[in-house]
């Protein structure tokens, strides 16, 4: 165990929540607009730290030519020895092997430990580096706010939470710090509080991670009666198994380790449970994913969270906070591998988010929701990456994660150096032409832009494309699959190809002829629309570049004297983010000669998890697919093209291009008038004008009134597509708010008043009647007080009395 | 052993006296004869006292005074407690002019109705209507008004 890295690895989140404390309790009366001072240094020691970690990392892996991981334990949180004693009945009897240790009782036992490998030191790099130039950012951005020891508090919290979501190796600490980080959003986003959409907006982001996180707990239980532990990695068993019958016939497991759920160990034994439970751990993964990382159907959020200060939107809304789910399917991909019907919903559901997403994103006029939908769609992509579920899906996943975390923080800060220009308005149809007004900021947007579409040679080409050849590899390895399961059961004398390409007994295996047509089908499409959603990236990217800086000057009022260029502390970290979108794909490149290979998913490939099983066999030898390049950069720059001639300059094509979309004078066409006009058309003219002196005029009606109802039926669909236009629906979000608000929101509210009304009348109607019972008791007895005398003298008789038949009636004979 | 049917007797002139107290107690209103009466409820007990005394016995002898000696200092008490008593009576009855105890109902709770006495209807005045008889016998001498009164008779 080097000291080096388990101090680095304790440091790295302890010295930004050390900042936060100090900042909390010393920062309203002693920093005050100093309150940055313990942020940045401690952010840029834990940047320090995570860099060494990274070279931890690689020198390992280096010298052991393969996977390298290293655990440091701090203490035991829980030890509960036999938490769940009955035997688990779930299992099929040929997965003991799953869990080799006491079938009897599963012990509940979590440590904190944290882990450094290859994924760990990425995630802490890519998040101690966006996180410190946010903070430098901030400290020009929120200058001048009253709350601004609170924001870097909160922001030292949400450090501290995510390099730990990051660092640990157990499922229950990523749980704990899932929520942490999700409360830190919460917070941030609100941070404005007294403003009641940005407190709604913090509510709205919150509930909507508890739905996820609502899945992630079930996965929790699942992965937890089904393993009998937690960690990712290896555990030394406190007490040596007996050496039972059960111990002897599992496979592989060694009787004084519990294995992880995670570890190479379990991963090259199989112990993994199959069919219908892994499916159902994966998809409840899943669901906690997409709250997080704002997925469908759970991304609502996201653009609402908008409201938040545009630092805050630039480091949790686009490089960490959302980045936590695609990081969590990365670090379970082993899980992932088992099922790959779990698989093919994860890249659905990536697939259908960004292609969603880039529909809305191109008609808002507010920037930052652009640009919070182009995140949306960015991690669709992420996701779709993770659904293929090769060696290249997952690791080009975590490489887009990486490159995206640096255009798109880029992107949000120049959104935030304009609104605080612009002083405070980010509605793109109140500015314009900024470029002139704020030249660094245009240059540096101008490079996030160029990124996000994808242009060669910057960061976003490389990582797109290895998205998209990651899909298109996936797709053409269920169709060679598929040819040749149909070859191999023509018993055309394929056989010996089918058994030698592992394709028998791989995870695919599972699947029959019709499944794998579906899957094709499903892959092919997801391509199709992952290169569509390229087009439309370009598309609104440039739209929105093209409507804030270019076209005629336009500073709206609230300006004041804000309109000129920002400050130097925010250009700064503006300036290093465009050099690094520009060119971190290129230090990528390991080998000039073939661009497929990578160093970074060279170094990924050394995280144990992804280095063995079923994921690592799909690894192959890298190329760099030049018919997919060739794709997407062809789509990007057609988006760009179309984005130019479209909002360069006056928008006249843009606002007929609107007015199309929005179906204009379609109600034109449901007035039944037609069948009118229509009599008088020539040769229907002569037609008509024949019949009528035949004598068969009423024909003639008649017809007219059938046309007429024909034009009656065929108007609705056309009133309904008049209302709910492609415009309309892009531009509201598809109504999903809409839909929430009717199915859940107010279902919910009624509930409330139900409940609120039999909490009133009925619960406090009870309390109050029995406080009323004294009352009613005493009115009673004071009747008994007349103030006569001898009434009093009657009682006292009568009460005697009482006594005496009581004595003799029921006393001793 | 003293005879049954003498304690028997005695307890039934005690037990006679109780009562009678008892009824006069909740019925009359004078507070001077509520007194009388509750102080014949306890000449009462102490009559029954001593009859029980002399039933039972002290220790087996034949002439045993337990009883009745009790009954002297009871006696004794019941007449402090009569002092006591008349006195507090007197003050009431100098706070309100009057011995009757519903004079003191305002003591009663709020809210209650007060005890109002019956009032017997009013009796229209009574013409004398004597009846006209023929005069019989002689006519006394003397004048008139000493014929139809006289002072001695």
């Amino acid at each position: 165990m080097d000291d080096t890295l388990k101090t680095c690895l304790i440091l790295i989140p302890a010295l930004p929540l050390g900042a936060a404390g100090l900042v909390a309790a010393v920062g309203p009366r002693l920093l005050r607009s100093h309150s940055h001072w313990p942020l940045i240094a401690a952010l840029l020691g834990s940047l320090l730290g995570s860099l060494i970690v990274v070279r931890e990392v690689a020198q390992g892996q280096a010298a052991a030519r393969g996977p390298y991981e290293q655990i440091v334990t701090l203490w035991t949180w829980a030890d509960v020895p036999e938490a769940l004693a009955a035997r688990d009945t779930t299992l099929p009897a040929d997965q003991t092997a799953v869990r080799p240790d006491t079938p009897d009782a599963l012990p509940f036992r979590i440590e904190v430990t944290l882990r450094a490998d290859a994924l760990t030191a990425l995630m802490l790099a890519t998040v101690t580096f966006i996180a410190l130039l946010v903070a430098l950012y901030s400290v020009g951005y929120m200058a001048g706010d009253p709350g601004y020891w609170r924001y870097y508090s909160y922001l030292g919290l949400f450090v501290f939470s995510m390099t730990m979501l990051v660092s640990v190796s157990n499922f229950v600490l990523l749980f704990v710090f899932w929520e942490a980080v999700g409360v830190c959003s919460y917070l941030l986003i609100g941070f404005w509080y007294r403003k009641p959409e940005a407190a709604a907006a913090g509510k709205k982001a919150f509930l909507v991670n508890r739905v996820g996180d609502f899945g992630f707990t079930a996965a929790l239980l699942l992965l937890w009666t089904t393993y009998g532990t937690l960690d990712y990695h290896d555990r030394p068993a406190e007490s040596p198994a007996p050496a039972t019958a059960d111990a002897a016939d599992g496979a592989a497991a060694a009787a004084d380790r519990v294995l992880g759920i995670l570890s190479p160990s379990r991963i090259a034994s199989e112990g993994y449970a199959t069919g219908g439970l892994a499916t159902a751990i994966c998809l409840l993964l899943l669901l906690g994913a997409c709250g997080k990382s704002a997925q469908l159907p759970l991304h609502v959020w996201l653009p609402d969270a908008m409201e938040g200060p545009t630092p805050v939107s630039a480091l949790i809304h686009a490089a960490t906070m959302v980045t936590a789910g695609v990081y969590m399917v990365a670090r379970c991909a082993p899980l992932f591998a088992v099922s790959p019907t779990a698989q093919m919903v994860v890249a659905c559901v990536g697939g259908s988010t960004a292609l969603l997403a880039a529909l809305i994103a191109l008609t808002q006029f507010d920037l930052k929701r652009v640009l919070a939908y182009s995140t949306i769609s960015q991690l669709g992509y992420m996701f779709l990456a993770l659904g293929t579920g090769t060696f290249s899906g997952v690791t080009g996943s975590m490489y887009h994660l990486f490159t995206h975390a640096f255009f798109k923080a880029l992107l949000f800060l120049g959104a935030g150096s304009v609104m605080h220009a612009m002083g405070g308005v980010i509605d793109m149809r109140q500015i314009g032409g900024l470029a002139r007004l704020m030249p660094w900021t245009h240059a540096t947007f101008l490079v996030g832009c160029l990124a996000l579409a994808g242009v060669f040679p910057l960061a976003g080409f490389w990582s797109k494309d290895t998205v998209l050849a990651a899909v298109h590899d996936r797709l053409h390895q269920v169709e060679h699959v598929r040819q040749l399961r149909t070859d191999h059961s023509d018993h055309s004398g394929k056989t010996a190809l089918y058994v030698a390409s592992g394709h028998a007994a791989g995870p695919l295996a599972a699947w029959d002829t019709a499944d794998l047509a579906r899957a094709e089908r499903v892959y092919r499409w997801l391509y199709q629309a992952a290169l569509l959603t390229a087009l439309l990236t370009a598309l609104y990217t440039f739209r929105a570049y093209c409507l804030t800086f270019h076209g005629p000057l336009q500073v709206p009022p609230q300006a004041g004297h804000h309109a000129h260029e920002s400050p130097p502390v925010m250009v700064w970290p503006l300036a290093i983010l465009a050099v690094g979108s520009v060119l971190v794909g290129l230090v990528c490149l390991s080998d000039p000669s073939n661009w497929g290979a990578n160093r970074l998913v060279d170094f990924l490939g050394g995280t144990p998890s992804l280095a063995t099983g079923a994921l690592a066999a799909t690894r192959v030898e890298p190329e760099f697919h030049l018919p997919v390049a060739g794709a997407s950069t062809l789509v990007a720059l057609i988006g760009i093209g179309v984005a130019l001639y479209l909002f360069l300059g006056e928008a006249r094509q843009a606002e007929a291009l609107r007015r199309l979309a929005d179906l204009e004078g379609i109600q034109a066409w449901t007035d039944p008038q037609w069948v009118v006009r229509l009599e008088r058309i020539g040769v229907i003219a002569l037609g008509v004008g024949w019949l009528r002196r035949v004598g068969l005029g009423w024909l003639v009606t008649l017809v007219g009134y059938l046309l007429g109802v024909v034009a009656l039926v065929l108007a609705i669909p056309l009133l309904v597509a008049s209302w709910v236009t492609p415009y309309r629906l892009s531009r509201d979000k598809f109504y999903i708010d809409e839909l929430y608000q009717m199915l859940i929101v107010w279902p919910l509210r009624g509930l409330a008043a139900v409940c609120a009304w039999l909490d009133q009348r009925l619960i406090d109607g009870l309390v109050d009647a029995v406080g009323r019972v004294p009352a009613a008791v005493g009115h009673i007895l004071r009747s008994l007080q007349m103030g006569l005398v001898q009434f009093y003298a009657l009682a006292m008789v009568l009460g005697t009395l009482i006594l005496l038949a009581a004595r003799l009636l029921w006393g001793p004979a | 052993m003293n005879e049954l049917s003498l304690l028997a007797n005695s307890l039934w002139v005690g037990g006679a006296l109780v009562a009678l107290g008892m009824v006069g107690l909740v019925l009359r209103r004078n507070l001077i004869v509520m007194f009388l009466c509750a102080e014949m409820m306890l000449q009462g007990v102490s009559l029954s006292l001593v009859a029980f005394g002399r039933y039972h016995g002290g220790l087996g002898r034949a002439d045993a005074w337990d009883g009745q000696m009790l009954v002297l200092f009871i006696l004794t008490v019941a007449a402090c407690e009569a002092a006591i008593a008349l006195a507090l009576v007197l003050m009431l009855a100098r706070r309100t002019g009057r011995l009757d105890a519903a004079a003191w109902q305002d003591l009663r709770e709020e809210g209650q109705p007060a005890y109002v006495d019956r009032q017997l209807p009013e009796q229209p005045a009574w013409e004398p209507h004597w009846p006209h008889l023929t005069p019989a016998g002689v006519r006394p001498s003397g004048p008139a008004e000493v014929q139809r009164f006289r002072e001695r008779v």
